[in-house]
């Protein structure tokens, strides 16, 4: 293949592999501490494009400043969503036999809820973020790199480290790894476990909401947008490793590279086919993902 | 946990188990519809419950007793569909015989999936579930043609007209495509209390319970579950023959799509995985539901079916975990304790 | 205390009981239910709730002017069932109004999965249907008597758009040489693609590029990269709205140049939601395929139509679409067959249909000439109309009857660095 448009499609895929990876994050974080594997993600990121939306048409407010708006808007929709619906079922699961599934069933039906309130308010029409500024393209020697993805894949790569360092150093965070390796004895041990969850549950939805600011100048908008990249998200993060943050970025980054140069080969379908190939793989022969641990 | 396995079951005069004499006179009366109305639109909706209640009864058959949860198993109503489809038109051959084809083929492809799938425990086998299914859809959604045999892509399958045939599987009156439903519902929901008593139930509700313990105690989980597995998958993919010769039209988006899989899942869990009875109940729940949203309110308020089903989906998992079918029960067996004590 | 209250209830229900059925023969003599499935939820919600804004502004207007003068000034009264884009809650949903509602014709269904099993219940029931947005051929190839389509078959969209291009070169001399096909990799998309790969090979066109994606991508970038490197004189494109708008605004971040423009066959680019979300310089000199002459508004004067466009605004919030204005063409189809059949008994409203022959008026609205059915059911004088985006506006290019004097099409298109603002 041609080496420039190789490379092309390498910086694309990289870009884009980082805003996936970024979207990833709260989804890994959530699975890491709470052991839910949320179906409702990208729900939640449809409300967060969907505030920036607003944002923008009714307030005039710039996406970018919206994060101002998103992040404690989601912070404190996940906060309230694990406080209110979710941990009623982690308190009842203390007692009987842990299962896992009724969590994934729970946040189903958050995402049926949420997906179609989103249609009822807001209808199903497609919309779209338009600013009247231009941003300036970096060049990556002859290739020109897209600003807003630049911004998103950064933002990504910088959450994601600030994150971890946060998990490491805070109390706070310290209290989330220690829930998150056993409930019990951090129970015992003087932490507030339902605080830390929907503190936890909280953060991940907070950074959904920063993503969905991030991208809202890009991405088209409707009620069924959640999906595709909740389905995303999903493999970023079997590929990564469940749970492992900085997994979740050179996950993104492997799919979007794969997607990227692969296409170029076959046909957008038959690479679609070729991720979830590879999710099922990884899962068969690595469950613990590129960067988890067994 | 199962107040039915610990108590004797409550018996007729008879000798009848309580349980088979009602499941036996509800089916009467159900069967009797069509003699006593001549209500079209009636029988269509009650085709479409029994129908759904049978795909639930197919998943519940595997899911309800292994305690995993699949959300593929569209794509053996697919196969199936597509199978017997083809077999009509491309071979002359009657569904009939068709759709035991579709069978085999979608429990030889369930084996196949299952066997390294199964060691994968909860969400994972969820995901890996969803992940093959969407790649058999995407994939014949981009084929038109397979080593000469025409799938069409996402166009989907017509059946061909053939006029009022046993033969073809068609009729131009809907009671029969309800008899045909209305017996596959009842062998379905046979076999899965067949199972229950058998030792295959007994090993699945073993693994269910603890897989682990399971094993240590010499039941080894993978021949039970891959029968149940490829015994769940044949019957899910005659209900895709079912369909494709009712509708007499498939495509891969809806019988092979993740919506149908999430229906199947969710009304087995409303109505009360692992029993017999309980994903006819969340059939009987879900669907009018679905059908007054729409009739009453779609135009108006579009998608507001589709979020009461995610509230009553939340509301059982919190409040219901073994499906609608637990308070009814404890209310039957209630009832059947007083007559017992008052002689 | 149990008693009293058992007879109450009992008495409640006669009362309503006698009430519908006393109801039931008083409303049928004063309007005439017509049954209207459409995609209102699910993924094709937005064309379902266009087509059924038409349909109600169409059923006001007729009302308002008298209801229909052969039935004493019976109203029309449109009953609405969602199929949510799926076959069997379409078949069922028709089984609903044939058979519950009693509607005296029905129509929809946008999605040809949908049309295509539920018009074989219409059929079975004798009830006539007329086809709205679906352009599956095989929906009126079928020897169906009470199947009527107004609008285009899917052979005569990609044969229009290539008989622009034709038409194009004749009038110009430069002719485009290859093509390249990006498209949603569902039924529309693949179907419309298999039909523009046949006509051509025969009308020498070179496809040098054939693409299909999975509808909902969330970036365009890999196939605009490969559009970029197979160097085509122009791209036909079937995109739904999300797809298409993503497409187009990073067609134009990369400043991808392509001599003979984007010709997308309607889907985003008929919907009004697409403009909105895009700026002007995304959109220029695009060619547009579509159902509905989109300047027709600016061309008519006949109050009607304007009346029409102006109340679907007001239920939208936005202008006319090609669905708002197919649901319309649909029911003045209706009206003018129930004036001549003068009842509403199913079997003379077909023949009253099957005999229609509309040259002018409110039916019309989409641009076609003519309506008459051929033996099939399909209007065989359906066409559809290409436009051009001049100047910030959508100016019809073909036919050339519907090209207004003043509508010079720009061919071939100016590269990106020769466009003004960009």
């Amino acid at each position: 293949m041609d080496p420039l448009i190789l490379s092309f499609a390498v910086v694309n895929g990289v870009l884009l592999g980082g805003i996936y990876g970024g979207v990833a994050l709260g989804l890994s974080l959530i699975f890491g501490v709470l052991r839910v594997v949320n179906f409702a993600h990208g729900s939640f990121l449809m409300l967060s494009l969907y505030i920036a939306f607003w944002c923008w048409s009714l307030l005039g407010l710039d996406p970018y400043l919206s994060v101002f708006v998103t992040v404690p808007a989601m912070f404190g929709l996940g906060y309230f969503v694990q406080s209110v619906i979710i941990s009623p079922l982690i308190r009842r699961e203390r007692a009987l036999v842990v299962e896992p599934l009724s969590a994934l069933l729970l946040t189903a039906g958050v995402f049926l809820v949420l997906d179609n309130l989103a249609l009822m308010a807001f209808g199903p029409n497609v919309r779209a973020v338009q600013v009247d500024y231009y941003l300036p393209s970096p060049m990556l020697g002859p290739i020109p790199l897209n600003p807003q993805r630049l911004i998103g894949a950064l933002a990504a790569v910088l959450v994601a480290l600030g994150l971890s360092w946060w998990l490491r150093h805070s109390h706070m965070g310290r209290a989330i790894r220690a829930t998150a390796q056993n409930r019990d004895a951090a129970a015992l041990s003087g932490i507030n476990v339902p605080f830390v969850y929907a503190v936890t549950f909280g953060i991940g939805c907070a950074v959904l909401g920063l993503f969905g600011s991030l991208i809202a100048p890009f991405m088209p908008i409707s009620p069924s947008i959640g999906v595709a990249f909740g389905i995303k998200s999903f493999i970023v993060v079997v590929l990564g490793g469940l749970g492992s943050i900085p997994g979740c970025i050179v996950g993104g980054m492997v799919i979007g590279v794969f997607e990227a140069v692969a296409s170029q080969h076959i046909t957008a379908t038959s690479a679609a086919i070729g991720s979830l190939g590879l999710f099922i793989l990884i899962l068969l022969v690595r469950p613990q993902g590129i960067m988890g641990r067994a | 946990m199962n107040t039915r396995t610990i108590t004797a079951t409550p018996r007729s005069a008879a000798g009848l188990p309580l349980g088979a004499l009602a499941a036996g006179l509800g089916f009467g009366c159900v069967a009797l519809v069509p003699l006593l109305v001549d209500d079209p639109f009636l029988i269509h909706s009650l085709i479409m419950v029994l129908f759904f209640a049978y795909m639930a009864s197919s998943w519940n058959f595997l899911c309800g007793y292994v305690g995993q949860l699949s959300l593929g198993h569209a794509m053996f109503s697919g196969v199936g569909g597509y199978v017997s489809v083809l077999m009509f038109t491309q071979l002359g051959l009657s569904p009939w015989i068709g759709m035991l084809f579709g069978g085999l083929l979608a429990a030889g492809l369930s084996v196949l999936i299952g066997y390294p799938t199964f060691r994968l425990k909860g969400p994972y086998f969820t995901l890996t579930t969803i992940a093959f299914a969407e790649i058999v859809r995407i994939w014949v959604e981009n084929t038109n043609d397979f080593i000469g045999v025409p799938l069409k892509g996402a166009e989907g399958l017509v059946v061909p007209a053939a006029g009022d045939s046993l033969w073809a599987f068609q009729f131009s009156s809907k009671t029969p495509y309800f008899y045909i439903i209305l017996a596959m519902l009842a062998l379905v929901m046979l076999a899965t209390r067949l199972m229950e008593r058998s030792k295959l139930g007994y090993c699945l509700k073993a693994v269910r319970g603890d897989r682990d313990a399971a094993e240590a105690l010499g039941i080894n989980p993978t021949p039970s579950t891959l029968a149940a597995l490829a015994i769940s998958a044949f019957m899910t993919a005659l209900g895709g023959s079912f369909y494709a010769q009712f509708f007499r039209y498939i495509n891969p988006e809806r019988n092979m799509g993740l919506e149908l899989s999430i229906d199947m899942a969710v009304m087995t869990i409303i109505g009360g995985q692992g029993t017999v009875a309980g994903p006819l109940l969340g059939a009987l729940i879900l669907t009018p539901i679905s059908e007054m949203a729409r009739s009453h309110l779609g135009g108006g308020l579009p998608g507001l079916h589709l979020v009461v089903y995610g509230l009553v989906l939340m509301a059982c998992v919190l409040y219901f975990p073994k499906g609608a079918i637990a308070p009814l029960g404890r209310l039957a067996k209630r009832l059947t304790d007083r007559r017992g004590s008052r002689p | 205390m149990a008693k009293p209250s058992r007879n109450r209830i009992a008495l409640l229900a006669s009362t309503m009981l006698f009430g519908v059925l006393a109801a039931g023969p008083a409303l049928a003599q004063s309007a005439v239910k017509i049954g209207c499935a459409l995609p209102l939820s699910g993924g094709s919600a937005t064309v379902g709730n266009q087509t059924r804004a038409g349909a109600l502004a169409a059923a006001e207007q007729i009302n308002a002017a008298g209801g229909i003068k052969a039935l004493n000034g019976a109203k029309l009264e449109v009953v609405f069932g969602d199929t949510q884009s799926k076959a069997d809650i379409g078949v069922t949903e028709t089984e609903r109004l044939v058979t519950r509602e009693n509607v005296a014709a029905l129509c929809g269904a946008f999605n040809s999965a949908v049309t295509f099993p539920a018009t074989e219940v219409a059929e079975r029931y004798k009830t006539p249907w007329v086809v709205v947005g679906s352009v599956k051929d095989e929906i009126t190839e079928r020897n169906f008597k009470y199947v009527f389509r107004i609008n285009n078959k899917a052979t005569y969209d990609a044969r229009e758009q290539l008989d622009a291009l034709d038409l194009l070169a004749k009038e110009t001399g430069k002719k485009p040489k290859t093509i390249a096909m990006l498209y949603e990799g569902s039924d529309w998309g693949r179907s419309h693609a298999a039909n523009v790969k046949r006509f051509a090979k025969d009308r020498g066109y070179d496809i040098v590029l054939d693409e299909a994606a999975p509808p909902n991508q969330v970036d365009f970038s890999n196939q605009l990269l490969k559009i970029r490197g197979a160097r085509p004189d122009a791209v036909i494109v079937a995109l739904y709205t999300p797809d298409h708008l993503l497409f187009s605004r990073q067609l134009m971040e990369q400043r991808l140049d392509l001599p003979f423009g984007i010709h997308s066959v309607g889907g985003g680019t008929e919907d009004p939601a697409f403009y909105k979300g895009l700026p002007q310089r995304a959109v220029d000199y695009v060619f547009v395929q579509e159902d509905w002459q989109i300047d027709k508004l600016q061309q008519t004067n006949d109050k009607t139509i304007l009346a029409i466009a102006e109340r679907t605004k007001e239920m939208l919030g936005y202008g006319m679409s090609a669905y708002a204005a197919q649901g319309a063409s649909a029911m003045y189809v209706l009206a003018d067959a129930l004036e001549r059949s003068g009842s509403t008994d199913r079997e003379k409203l077909r023949d009253a249909i099957a005999a229609s022959d509309i040259q002018s008026g409110p039916a019309l609205i989409t641009g076609y000439g003519r309506i008459k059915f051929d033996e099939q059911g399909q209007n065989t004088h359906a066409h559809g109309v290409i436009s051009q985006n001049l100047n910030g506006q959508r100016r019809t290019i073909w036919p050339l009857e519907n090209r207004g004097s003043e509508t010079k099409p720009v061919w071939p298109v100016p590269a990106w660095s020769e466009r003004k603002g960009s």
